[in-house]
């Protein structure tokens, strides 16, 4: 990634934190609100791939880290096993099928979320895992349907220019869409 | 040159996943924990201004469009409102003397008396951060004497325990959080446990003996037992259902928070720390 790559990615990363912290957790439903913050990893790596995704979802997780009641470096840890796998597991596949980026947001996000509560219970967090597991992937995966997309393009204006292929063929099929 | 990359690759996820594991375990680690603890605080003292000048542009519209679609229901509720605070002022009059006599039964006991302790009104500034703990956070913190493991009091009994307190800001671990545990005391000198069982779920209160006689709406206060983490006395939960199971050692009670945990907006902390 360049400097300034690097620069537009932390930008995405705070206004994604505003957005999470100051209207999504008032969009509470049934007792979970959606979650923004798996889909920064889970576009850079659909974009750029698996490097990129466990990049920017371990600075994405540090900064969430900051301001979340959970222990320090899990959303990060979380984040960037989630921008590794997502980008591994699709590498193969076609960048421009239009299927691609709302699976993997609800396969990334629900997978994201379990493992977050999974390994939180591990460090002697067992509340995290008594929760109704079935709300909160109800609607973190619906919501990640909805928000994928706008997430995708933020994304994809802050790796401009990184010469990726992925990245170069996902921006000309996905400003067609827009 | 591909096989290069993906060593490369595979590395900066190893370090990547390193540091991760590093600072957990720093903020796991009590010696260390205040490393972290403090660059939490920084950062929160940083954010919380930024948060809050988004929601002042964002919450004004919102309320626009609230306020005109329920106006109807706002006015009936004030009217509500106007009546309850008539009713607390009343029943506070009546109460002036049984509150002096149970003053001084407290301090014959070397009690702490919750109306007589200091107190700090706060305005919630978010509600359950994430989807994995019922916590708030309020708008006070280290410099306005908020301090870690203060009890929270307010909408009608005990709301929860400061657990993280930064300069200007804190958080507050709700009872009906999965790591909750209140020390009770209810009836006739019957003590317990209320534990949360997450937000979704209700409250249990354990470690009661089988057959008790208890009935609906038994209210349970915070008890005065040695090192109790609470000042005795406070609303914590009520009675909403119970049953001994057959050849259990203890009766299973489910119990709701007394505070009305829906309206939160302002709270008391409460300073206090366990007497040793």
């Amino acid at each position: 990634m360049t400097g300034r790559a690097m620069l537009r990615v932390a930008l995405v990363i705070f206004v994604v934190l505003m957005v999470q912290q100051s209207v999504m957790v008032a969009l509470r439903i049934g007792g979970a609100h959606p979650d923004l913050l798996w889909l920064l990893p889970i576009t850079a790596a659909l974009l750029d791939g698996p490097e990129t995704g466990a990049i920017v979802g371990f600075w994405a997780g540090l900064a969430f880290d900051l301001v979340l009641p959970t222990p320090f470096g899990l959303s990060a840890l979380v984040g960037c096993l989630l921008g590794f796998v997502t980008g591994s597991l699709t590498a193969a596949m076609d960048p421009r099928a239009a299927w691609l980026k709302p699976v993997a947001a609800v396969a990334g996000s629900v997978g994201a979320d379990m493992l977050f509560a999974v390994l939180g219970a591990i460090l002697g967090q067992q509340q995290m895992v008594q929760i109704d597991f079935l709300a909160v992937c109800l609607v973190v995966g619906i919501s990640s349907v909805v928000l994928v997309l706008p997430v995708n393009r933020l994304m994809r204006w802050a790796l401009a220019g990184e010469g990726n292929r992925r990245s170069l063929v996902s921006a000309e099929s996905s400003s067609r869409n827009w | 040159m591909a096989r290069s990359r993906r060593s490369r690759r595979t590395l900066t996820v190893i370090v990547l996943v390193v540091l991760s594991l590093s600072l957990i375990s720093l903020d796991l680690n009590g010696r260390t924990h205040s490393l972290t603890s403090g660059v939490k605080s920084v950062a929160n003292d940083v954010y919380a201004p930024l948060r809050q000048g988004v929601l002042d542009i964002i919450n004004p519209i919102g309320d626009f469009f609230a306020g005109a679609f329920n106006y109807g229901s706002v006015q009936a509720q004030n009217e509500q409102l106007q009546k309850t605070i008539g009713d607390l002022r009343a029943a506070q009059a009546e109460r002036g003397f049984e509150q002096s006599q149970l003053r001084q039964l407290m301090a014959l006991e070397n009690l702490p008396f919750l109306q007589s302790l200091p107190t700090v009104t706060a305005q919630t500034i978010d509600e359950y951060s994430s989807n994995f703990t019922a916590t708030i956070t309020l708008d006070k913190g280290r410099a306005d004497g908020v301090d870690v493991g203060y009890p929270v009091v307010g909408a009608g009994g005990l709301v929860g325990q400061v657990i993280q307190s930064f300069h200007h800001s804190s958080v507050v671990r709700l009872v009906t959080d999965g790591q909750s545990k209140v020390g009770v005391t209810f009836g006739n000198q019957l003590t317990g446990i209320v534990d949360g069982q997450g937000p979704s779920s209700s409250m249990t209160a354990d470690l009661v003996p089988p057959h008790t006689v208890l009935h609906k709406g038994e209210v349970m206060f915070t008890s005065s037992l040695d090192a109790a983490a609470f000042p005795a006395g406070i609303p914590v939960a009520s009675v909403r259902s119970f049953h001994t199971p057959a050849g259990a050692s203890q009766e299973s009670i489910e119990v709701d928070p007394k505070a009305d945990l829906g309206q939160l907006a302002y709270v008391d902390v409460v300073q206090w720390v366990p007497q040793p």
